[in-house]
């Protein structure tokens, strides 16, 4: 990654930070309320109020069929299992898991699986998508 | 923005030109290409996973009420054994592996909507579907916004599908929240008498079977709810 | 095969029991009382497959509850008939006397 990438990517990355900086920030103790309401299982939303919105239907796009069929496969030879991928969803995080559409989350977990259980490392999977984005980038 | 590829004295330049490309499309074809590497899984093992996947849609669902309308005793079977049922019309929760699918299981339940019960469906915890009867989910079912309401506001959700429901039917929902998997069998509409199994099947949509739509003897698409028309 | 210990008919309340990381019980049925209406097999429990324990996961036998929507949410804006059901597996459960 060149410096420049860096320098945009860390200017992105601070704009999805928490703007409560000095409540958010590793505070040095929190009451036992907020511990609860930051370890509520992320993906648990059934009653949380919202309002009515649009419901859009789309077909899927190619790479998230693609996403779909791929976590399929390494479920089904036995690189992990659909619980395992649900459960990663909820690590990537409040600001992945909203932030991301549908299928990053699937394709996130994917490869953190990978990489937790040793089937692959982070410079291979870092080198690979270097190789495959200049390679489609070319195109 | 807007310049060429390879200003880079311009801090935002790189950024948008990395973006031609989605990173998530990026992501998949390397963890796809690295499985295929280390022998995790076969590109035959895609290739015949992503055929079973694109063949499948609403229709195995809407041939499975259109025969239950039409014979009694196969809608008997149906609720009591569905994925048994399955098989009458071809469906075999077993494939495309042997052993079903990953994320779909094989313990499917057909609940039928009555005179006195009307069903619908959602998954609060994530998004599970009965894929093999009626294919990939729609997007909107996988909304925060739909699995945060539907189980706490079913009747203005469905009221949001254009579906208003007298106030003496239980409005039953169904949170998919283990193993099984679920699919309303809707009412058969007036104005059907003397229909063909084929006829029957083209009014039984997605949202029907859904549950955030009823079937109608003048409509053969999801098209015409009011959650569409929004778009 | 294990004998469930809840039979169809049953009131039962979900535990609130302390979960890290993930879950498959929401926290909306939590302390609620529901009816047990069917069965299911005995699977694996969530609290296994989910850390890759499928083959050696515990198994348990699950159960479809019934609850009344106006059980669940104080402020229901729907109808008393209106109901919700989902499933639990059995160490999800405790007994209701009546």
């Amino acid at each position: 990654m060149s410096k420049i990438r860096y320098e945009s990517v860390m200017t992105a990355d601070r704009n999805l930070n928490p703007t409560e900086h000095e409540e958010y920030d590793s505070p040095y103790t929190i009451p036992n309320d907020r511990y609860a309401a930051l370890t509520t299982v992320l993906h648990d939303v059934g009653g949380e109020p919202d309002f009515p919105q649009a419901l859009y239907t789309k077909s899927e796009e190619e790479w998230e069929m693609n996403t779909y069929v791929t976590c399929e496969c390494l479920g089904w030879r036995g690189a992990w299992n659909s619980e395992m991928r649900r459960r990663l969803e909820n690590d990537l995080g409040k600001t992945q898991y909203y932030g991301f559409p549908y299928y990053g989350r699937w394709i996130t977990g994917a490869a953190r699986v990978l990489v937790d259980k040793g089937l692959i490392t982070t410079d291979e999977l870092g080198d690979k998508i270097d190789e495959i984005r200049a390679r489609l980038e070319k195109k | 923005m807007g310049k060429q590829h390879g200003d880079h004295h311009d801090g935002h330049n790189t950024f948008e030109v990395s973006s031609k490309v989605s990173e998530f499309e990026i992501l998949e074809l390397a963890i796809r290409e690295l499985a295929i590497e280390k022998g995790i899984f076969s590109a035959d093992d895609h290739r015949k996973f992503a055929e079973w996947a694109e063949a499948k849609g609403p229709h195995g669902g809407s041939k499975l009420v259109a025969k239950a309308w039409s014979d009694p005793a196969f809608k008997q079977r149906l609720l009591e054994n569905g994925v048994e049922a399955c098989k009458e019309v071809g469906i075999d929760w077993l494939q495309p592996t042997g052993v079903g699918t990953p994320s779909d299981y094989t313990y499917f339940y057909v609940l039928e909507n009555t005179p006195q019960v009307h069903n619908v469906l959602v998954c609060t915890l994530c998004s599970c579907y009965p894929r093999p009867v009626l294919g990939m989910s729609p997007d909107w079912y996988r909304t925060p916004s739909y699995r945060r309401r539907m189980v706490r506001r079913p009747r203005e959700v469905l009221a949001e599908f254009g579906l208003h429901l007298p106030s003496d039917i239980e409005v039953r929902v169904h949170d998919s929240n283990q193993k099984s998997r679920f699919m309303v069998m809707p009412m058969r509409p007036e104005g059907t008498e003397g229909w063909s199994e084929e006829q029957l099947a083209r009014i039984v949509t997605r949202d029907t079977m859904i549950g955030v739509a009823l079937p109608r003897a003048d409509r053969t698409s999801d098209a015409g709810s009011l959650a569409e028309q929004v778009r | 095969m294990a004998t469930p210990k809840f039979q169809v008919g049953d009131k039962v309340r979900i535990k609130d029991r302390t979960t890290l990381f993930h879950t498959r019980t929401q926290k909306y049925i939590r302390k609620r009382v529901g009816t047990v209406v069917e069965h299911r097999p005995e699977w694996v429990i969530p609290e296994d497959e989910a850390w890759d324990r499928m083959e050696t996961g515990r198994k348990e036998p699950f159960y479809v509850i019934r609850f009344k929507q106006t059980d669940l949410w104080p402020d229901y804006t729907g109808f008393a008939q209106d109901t919700l059901e989902s499933e639990a597996s059995e160490s999800w459960l405790e007994s209701v006397k009546g």
